[in-house]
């Protein structure tokens, strides 16, 4: 059949730029690999090796704007156009559909690898050719992932250009694709709206920048093992491990700030796999990073630096595969699914991790012996503790996070712990501990040997500082926990030392200070993460009155506040009234108002707070938070039930119209409640006036005396229960007030029961939600450390160059 | 004995601590049975809503309590009590993590993951308009 308006061009050319891009990877890596091997430094191999990742570094180019193209034009043929995006979205989110699936997010780390490339092949000099011959390959296999091709019935990589919607095995048989002019009626399935805002937009970027950069390191250390330049690597690799460390932390502590903004999961940081896997490489890096320091200036810890530079590049690869390969299954909120790659990616990390093995086995006895043991009292030492200390950490969180592994390898049935967080927290807290002393000590201590009385003198005012503001700050947050008291202090400890050396031992030179910069940074980052989850208070509360503890002591879940429309109620600090929803396209907005109340008992209104829920019909509704910022602490809101039928709904009901009948069963002195009233049964009565509702002399006739309270008065309502001609036939009786309508339809003599129905107005239902919401004490600390290591960390790179050149 | 030997031991001691809690601080995927013969051990149970059977949430009454009925892997439908707000999308679940404790009749669940496949992976190209 013809299709009509198909644009097959752009993906046969995307489909020759994927194939150029491996290519050419192959061919620079090997000519790399044999200018390596050469003793002349400008031969036609390196010539040819230039040129090739050159073109190899454009037709990553020309696949990414070939995917643009598709993607701008809402080229629905192709089916990852069709899948990640859809006609209304705004142009803004092109980016985010470019990186939401898995195929574009190994383009963009592809792509970082380019840009690092080529200012290595500028800037690598005699390291070019072995550096570059290990970027070339991981650079063949990444872009394998793209080609889509069969080998053996085995298909490589997954090729956004190659699938066809009309072509995909789901897909076609669908009647759609019998009309040549499908494509007209075509729209596309979407971007998950969890996706559709700024952070989908930075974070991946940034993230994948940082997963990037840890190719350096790596490829440096490979280099140096080859070439049997077993300290030569160190110096020009520092740097860039350095700007790895800046990037990817910025890349993780983004993904918490998106999830505390986006998410409802109440928090920053829920130790997630997803979450894990990019934190645990950090970790690693950082440890790396200050090997090499230590290598550079004393040349110890040789081995244990290798080993940590392949290491965290291995665990890029491994946190890639955890989270492409479908296996976290239902252990996290946001892995990917099975794209059927999880194969290839297994067969690319134990790749490099042998080499990185077989290397470092073959060259062991080459190794430079440590004639001298690091002293007791030198910065080495300490510093190399406290890479161990870091790769230990990483360890344990890596061991739990690989359960699903584990499950899987060991044919096991473990399901993670129920209080996972608190796990976590407790497992490395110590290594907190440990870490943010041994950074505010750190400094302090010289390379070599350190004279410690001098050390302790330097030491004692920044000790005495730290103490004082600890108690400060137990005193005013009315900190309980004596563990968390530990890393209190530890992480106040390191800020103010590394001020403190900052300003008395550096001069106050700023320029001079990234490293403490840094520290500082560090160390707010735990304190602000410290305080603001372990003093979270969730200040929604059960208000309903009904006891939950007595159903065990475990299910204490007193989180959820109910709101009714109209009502103010109190939470926390603050009144809070639900003023009603409004929606805005696919969002449905819940305003709830915040007020304080004086000293007079007037009520002021301070804020208003729009937690939303996303109403899609193709993915589902989707809660968003709304906090609001205040320097010391956050107000953080969402709303977890409402009523989304009754959105869907056009608003048919007027004010006259009942709603369906509820029936009640009461016996004398029961009390049963409407929307906006308390009603209890009083008593029957047979001896009354009769006239008023024109009764025959053999009817037989109740009356049953309810009383209605509201707010504020008493009402009367007395239905009447009628038996005419040996049929019942009840008589209403009405509140037109609160618009209640009573019916009484069954005596039951033998149990004294009654049996009375009881419809409302509809104008009396009113709209209700139920939500959560929790205050987080000074958790702009914590935004404020990630800004300030990552400006820290960026100066001591920039000194580090400049003095270099 | 060199110091970087004391610190290899720890080291090891430490992360045979890690692996050695990690086996510890697991719950066990488990069917309604398994569960109801070790009633005060936590349990993850999986399996699918019933959506004949009603399902109760009265959050005028308690905004934390919601119960359904969920039909195991091994098909034993059995009462669920929530002990938290009724999942915003509930209905749509396709499968259901529970975590909580089986008590007499009733499983006991303080929280609940559910898989929605919807959210990523349904729906098919359609004509629009």
């Amino acid at each position: 059949m013809e299709y009509i308006g198909e644009h097959l061009w752009v993906g046969k050319v995307g489909n020759v730029f994927v194939i150029l891009s491996f290519v050419f990877a192959l061919l620079a890596s090997i000519s790399y690999f044999f200018s390596a091997q050469e003793k002349e430094s400008a031969s036609s191999w390196k010539r040819i090796a230039r040129v090739s990742f050159r073109i190899h570094g454009l037709s990553v180019i020309g696949i990414v704007v070939s995917l643009f193209i598709m993607l701008m034009n809402h080229y629905f043929e192709y089916e990852y156009v069709w899948h990640h995006s859809n006609k209304e979205m705004p142009i803004r989110y092109i980016l985010s559909c470019f990186w939401e699936g898995q195929e574009g997010s190994f383009l963009l780390w592809t792509f970082w690898h380019v840009v690092i490339g080529i200012i290595l092949q500028r800037s690598a000099k005699n390291w070019e050719a072995p550096v570059m011959t290990i970027i070339s390959l991981v650079q063949a296999f990444l872009a394998s992932m793209l080609l889509g091709i069969f080998v053996f019935e085995h298909r490589i990589g997954s090729n956004p250009f190659a699938v066809l919607l009309r072509e995909h095995p789901d897909f076609s048989k669908i009647p759609l694709f019998s009309d040549p002019h499908y494509l007209e009626k075509l729209d596309g399935r979407g971007l998950n709206p969890l996706l559709q805002n700024y952070w989908m937009t930075i974070h991946p970027p940034t993230l994948f920048l940082g997963f990037a950069l840890t190719v350096v390191p790596f490829a440096y250390a490979i280099a140096g093992l080859w070439k049997k330049q077993f300290n030569e690597w160190i110096k020009p690799a520092l740097p860039w491990t350095f700007l790895g460390v800046a990037v990817l932390g910025v890349g993780v502590l983004m993904g918490g700030a998106w999830a505390y903004e986006a998410l409802s999961f109440g928090g920053f940081w829920a130790w997630d796999p997803v979450e894990n896997a990019s934190l645990v490489p950090w970790l690693t890096l950082v440890g790396t990073a200050h090997l090499l320091l230590i290598n550079k200036q004393k040349g110890q810890s040789l081995i244990t630096a290798f080993f940590l530079a392949i290491l965290t590049f291995i665990l890029i690869l491994y946190s890639t595969f955890l989270t492409r390969s479908g296996i976290l299954g239902e252990t996290s909120v946001h892995a990917f699914t099975d794209l059927g790659m999880s194969g290839q990616l297994l067969i690319y990390l134990f790749f490099f991790l042998l080499l990185g093995l077989f290397l470092m086995a073959k060259n062991w006895k080459y190794f430079p012996k440590q004639t001298e043991e690091e002293g007791i009292w030198s910065r080495e030492f300490w510093m190399f503790v406290g890479a161990i200390v870091l790769l230990v950490s990483s360890f344990q969180i890596m061991f739990y996070t690989s359960m699903p592994v584990w499950n899987k390898l060991f044919s096991l049935n473990k399901a993670p712990a129920k209080d996972l967080i608190s796990f976590y927290n407790n497992w490395q807290l110590p290594f907190a501990f440990i870490t943010t002393l041994l950074i505010g000590v750190g400094q302090y201590f010289k390379y070599k040997d350190t004279d410690i009385k001098a050390f302790g003198k330097k030491m004692s005012l920044s000790l005495f500082i730290s103490f004082a503001l600890t108690f400060f700050m137990i005193y005013i947050l009315q900190f309980h926990n004596n563990y968390y008291s530990l890393l209190l202090f530890s992480s106040i400890f390191a800020a103010v030392a590394n001020a403190d050396y900052m300003i008395r031992v550096m001069k106050g030179k700023v320029k001079k200070s990234g490293a403490s910069i840094a520290h500082i940074g560090f160390g707010l980052v735990l304190l602000g993460a410290l305080i603001s989850t372990s003093k979270k208070d969730i200040i929604s509360q059960n208000t309903s009155g009904k006891s939950i503890e007595s159903l065990g002591k475990d299910f204490s879940n007193n989180d959820n506040i109910l709101l009714t429309q109209g009502d103010t109620l109190p939470m926390g600090n603050y009144l809070v009234t639900y003023k009603g929803k409004r929606q805005e396209g696919i969002n449905v907005y819940y305003d709830v108002d915040y007020f304080t109340k004086g000293k007079t008992g007037a009520l002021t209104k301070e804020f208003t707070l729009s937690p939303l829920v996303q109403t899609n019909p193709k993915m589902g509704n989707i809660a968003e938070p709304d906090t609001r910022h205040f320097l010391t602490y956050d107000v953080y809101t969402h709303v977890t039930y409402a009523d989304l039928e009754s959105i869907n709904q056009k608003k048919e009901a007027t004010a006259d119209e009942y709603t369906a009948a509820k029936n009640y069963t009461l016996k004398k002195g029961d009390t049963i409640f409407s929307s906006n009233a308390i009603i209890i049964y009083d008593s029957l009565s047979t001896n009354f006036d009769k006239t008023p509702y024109h009764l025959d002399e053999k009817d037989i006739a109740v009356k049953a005396y309810i009383r209605v309270l509201d707010i504020t008065k008493k009402y009367e309502a007395t239905p009447v229960y009628v038996i005419h001609n040996s049929a019942v036939q009840p008589i209403s009786s009405k509140i037109d007030e609160l618009g209640l309508q009573f019916m009484f339809w069954q005596i039951d003599p033998t149990k004294g029961t009654i049996q009375i129905s009881l419809q409302e107005k509809k104008s009396n239902v009113r709209d209700f939600i139920v939500m959560q919401a929790m205050v987080f004490p000074y958790i702009n600390i914590l935004w404020m450390g990630c800004i300030i290591m990552a400006l820290g960390t960026l100066l001591a790179i920039w000194e580090r160059i400049k003095k270099s050149k | 004995m060199k110091k970087i030997h004391i610190l290899g031991i720890i080291i090891i001691a430490v992360a045979i601590g890690a692996i050695f809690t990690t086996l510890n601080n697991t719950s066990t995927y488990a069917s309604f049975s398994e569960a109801a013969k070790e009633p005060d051990s936590e349990f993850h149970v999986v399996g699918k809503l019933n959506k004949d059977s009603a399902s109760v949430y009265e959050p005028k009454v308690d905004a934390n309590l919601f119960s359904f009925y969920m039909v195991d892997n091994k098909g034993t439908q059995c009462k669920v009590v929530l002990h938290k707000n009724k999942p915003q999308d509930f209905e749509r679940s396709e499968q259901i993590v529970l975590i909580g404790k089986m008590t007499g009749n009733e499983f006991q669940a303080s929280d609940i993951l559910m898989k929605c496949p919807s959210k990523y992976n349904d729906g098919k190209p359609t004509a629009s308009n």
